[in-house]
């Protein structure tokens, strides 16, 4: 047996500061190397179409990343955001159609993707079920319910203007990129300055301990399904207004993935209570300048699965040696 | 007199800056049932780790059947033919006794597969040999705790240990079931196994052990054959004199009841009545698994009461949830600091303000400013010894986390601060800096009800001791009462006020 030297007190202060600036921003380092990296590889890449084309790209993602984020952090999980994007941007075109309004149509999708987060927020709180289990049911069964009321097809808007919400541009720049932004920093001032936010984290981190610190635990979760319900519906509304219909069969497939994807290359611990709203807009951008790069580049778009797995994979690896 | 199977000799350790252990000898005879005694943090665990490979000494030897060995890791500790049976046991609920026997060294037949017929038939030798009636196909997770432990002892004889280390391996068992293991340890010591038996019931270990080692404070108190000693001078080993003279309470006068619980009912506990004063400190007490701990969760709101009611300030209240407690004034710093108390992704002035954020909140925002003023009240107030409060709660000491905690419930307002084990794994400087504080709080109007295992503790904070015993209140003793084996006598249910009353 050898004397084992005290690593704990000699431990200069300085390392901390630079392990704690790294763990803050290293998805931004790793973000502006692959942009300095995507300049290098196609004269086009720093043109301002293309960029802003980047940025309307991930703009239905990335608010659905936010909505995954706060959920996540909360010790969560949501597998049902691309199903529930399908259900409520049919049923708001169904209501619109029928109505003739557009705002009643709007309305329709933000309620129902509201409801469908508060029901798998009460499943997961009152019923005690796991958020995996609770939302992958609730998947099949938002993408079943879409799938009969529309035959297995689409339904298309007859409402003039309803397109203009995804299409319409100010400043040469579409709405829903403002949209995102806007979503962007209210999601951040909300987890970064209110109780709700706090709460959030301290949940995800020890929810016991949250729990005897007289947080009302399930008043927060239900909270945070919800408020990422609203998000999807704002998707949603982005969604179907793009190309002016919803495919029950095709819409939303995979975003629940993409979105979680966003939150892992952003920093957020899978489960919970680390985390950041700018990580996940990183993460979101991050994997929006990797699609583009490969359309430049001419690369088939079947390998955007296979960059998008290495990269999720990577960012993790990085984060666990942090720890 | 037998051979000495195992000598520790001079074991040193330190974490951080606390020495757990200060040059500790230790040896232990073929064949004997060996009692490791002290405190809570005397450093029982610490010399147990080391001798199972779980941690490195800074310094010492350990000479086995008169060899050194190196023990660096748990399988060089397994080598040398130690077992250590933890208290949370290493069995999986779902398999069956002998896959549990045999989980990591199953048998394999000529073919390669799983040999289970060979696996019951040597299962079944060494229950025969334990003296134990069971079937090896039973279900784990079925089976009564007693016959879990045997499992665990059968498993170190499946790896032919010649020394078993148990951590309180009764604690959590019913009187039948603790004469069972002992019978099984019997078996083991006429067999020539050592057994070094960790617990704090003094009666078992005059009862059943044959040598005994105390530690305190690190330091080796005592050591020498049961036959030459009795409960009253282990006790004293374990206290140590200075510490019984040490006084750290201050007689005050005590203000109107302020809480009163009538007959609570709940899973653990049964017919609960107490009350508590203005300004007063109320001990709480018992073996674990005595209910107390239970009790103080569901007065919280974190588990559920089936009956009875609370009366706080002369109204009854209604507390389903522990935010409802925290309305009525009620706080609380439970046991097991890292699971239940602390948020450790967060720093210490998140950490402190998550029960009453309300108060720094601007057009619903948080104030970091109003925050950080409110802290610094309490680091000159109480004392927390923090650099940064921005930094990570974890980079404070145990000492000053609890300080942390505690504050988070005085700047909510609670005046009834409910403490679980306050200076379980403190060392012994914060100790009793968190005894002062509390008294110091007392002396301001705050009420305090302490639960904890160290009867030492309550002499030295409490006005009066409540004592349970299996989920039901067995005494409650005024401080002139509160001996140390009086409270042994009820919270190991000899005796109970009501049967004299």
């Amino acid at each position: 047996m050898q004397p084992v030297p005290n690593h704990k007190q000699t431990l200069p202060k300085r390392s901390i500061n630079i392990k704690r600036l790294w763990e803050q921003y290293s998805v931004i380092i790793a973000f502006s190397i692959l942009i300095v990296i995507a300049a290098f590889v196609h004269e086009n890449f720093f043109t301002s179409g293309n960029l802003i084309n980047i940025l309307r790209q991930v703009a239905i993602i990335g608010i659905i990343a936010l909505g995954q984020t706060i959920v996540i952090l909360s010790g969560g999980f949501d597998l049902s955001v691309g199903a529930s994007l399908a259900l409520s941007g049919a049923a708001g075109i169904a209501v619109m159609n029928h109505t003739g309004s557009i705002f009643m149509g709007v309305a329709t999708t933000i309620l129902c993707a509201m409801l469908i987060g508060a029901v798998n927020g009460t499943l997961i709180t009152k019923g005690k079920i796991a958020p995996f289990i609770v939302t992958l049911g609730m998947m099949a069964s938002a993408r079943s319910i879409a799938l009969y009321f529309a035959d297995g097809g689409s339904s298309t808007g007859k409402v003039d203007g309803f397109t203009q919400i995804a299409n319409g541009e100010l400043l040469g720049i579409s709405y829903p990129v403002y949209l995102f932004f806007a979503a962007v920093l209210v999601i951040y001032t909300i987890m970064k300055k209110t109780r709700f936010g706090r709460h959030v984290y301290a949940i995800g981190s020890n929810e016991k301990a949250a729990l005897l610190s007289a947080i009302q635990v399930n008043r927060v979760k239900m909270a945070a399904y919800t408020l990422c319900g609203l998000l999807v519906g704002i998707s949603a509304v982005i969604e179907s207004s793009r190309l002016n219909s919803i495919s029950s069969s095709s819409s939303g497939i995979s975003y629940e993935l993409d979105a979680i994807a966003a939150v892992v290359i952003g920093g957020t611990r899978l489960s919970g209570g680390k985390g950041s709203i700018l990580g996940t807009l990183f993460g979101v951008l991050i994997l929006g300048v990797l699609n583009n790069m490969i359309n430049l580049m001419n690369v088939s778009p079947y390998l955007q699965g296979l960059v998008k797995g290495c990269i999720i994979i990577i960012a993790v690896l990085l984060q666990k040696r942090e720890n | 007199m037998s051979r000495i199977r195992l000598e520790m000799k001079g074991i040193t350790k330190s974490f951080g800056g606390v020495q757990a252990l200060k040059g500790v000898d230790f040896s232990v005879n073929e064949g004997e049932i060996h009692a490791l005694l002290g405190e809570n943090g005397a450093g029982k665990s610490t010399l147990m780790n080391i001798l199972g490979g779980v941690i490195p000494a800074d310094a010492g030897e350990i000479w086995m059947d008169g060899r050194p060995v190196r023990i660096s890791s748990p399988q060089d500790s397994k080598r040398c033919g130690i077992s250590f049976i933890h208290q949370e046991l290493n069995l999986i609920p779902d398999m069956t006794v002998y896959e549990n026997l045999f989980l990591g060294s199953e048998m394999v037949s000529a073919y390669g597969f799983v040999d289970a017929k060979r696996m019951i038939q040597e299962t079944r030798r060494i229950l025969d040999m334990l003296g134990v009636q069971l079937d090896p196909e039973a279900i784990v997770g079925k089976l009564d705790a007693s016959l879990k432990q045997v499992i665990e002892i059968a498993k170190s004889l499946l790896n032919e240990s010649n020394i078993i280390i148990m951590d309180e391996p009764t604690t959590s068992l019913t009187d039948r079931e603790i004469q069972h293991i002992f019978h099984v340890m019997r078996t083991l010591r006429s067999k020539g196994v050592s057994i070094i038996f960790i617990s704090h019931k003094l009666q078992e270990v005059i009862q059943f052990c044959d040598r005994y080692t105390v530690l305190r404070d690190g330091e080796l108190s005592s050591t020498g054959r049961i036959a030459d000693t009795d409960e009253e001078k282990i006790a004293q080993a374990m206290v140590g004199k200075e510490v019984l003279k040490q006084q750290v309470y201050r007689p005050r006068a005590l203000g109107e009841v302020v809480l009163e619980a009538n007959g609570l009912h709940g899973g653990a506990f049964h017919d609960i009545r107490f009350t508590l004063r203005k300004g007063e400190i109320l001990g709480f007490t018992g073996l674990s698994g005595a209910g107390h701990s239970e009790l103080m969760e569901a007065l919280f709101g974190y588990r559920p009461k089936t009956a009875g009611e609370v009366w706080i300030k002369g109204r009854t209240a209604v507390i389903r949830h522990p935010k409802q407690a925290l309305a009525s004034g009620l706080g609380f710093v439970p046991k097991n600091r890292k699971e239940s108390a602390i948020i450790k992704d967060m720093s210490i002035l998140e950490n402190f303000t998550l029960a009453s954020l309300g108060k720094v909140l601007r057009f619903g925002f948080i104030e970091r400013k109003r925050e950080r003023e409110k802290f610094q009240a309490y680091r000159e107030q109480i004392n927390i010894k923090a650099g940064n409060p921005e930094l990570p709660i974890t980079s404070l000491s145990g000492g000053n986390q609890q300080k942390v905690i505690l504050a988070k419930w005085l700047e909510a307002d609670a005046d009834i601060i409910i403490l679980d084990n306050p200076t379980q794994g403190v060392d012994v400087g914060a100790k009793s800096e968190i005894y002062q504080l509390i008294l110091e709080l007392a002396e301001k109007g705050k009420s305090f009800i302490v639960l904890s295992s160290e009867i030492p503790e309550i002499q030295k904070l409490c006005d009066r001791v409540v004592v349970m015993y299996q989920g039901r209140v067995t005494a409650i003793l005024d401080r002139e009462e509160a001996t140390e084996g009086r409270i042994m006598m009820y919270a190991t249910g000899a005796k109970s006020q009501a049967d004299t009353a």
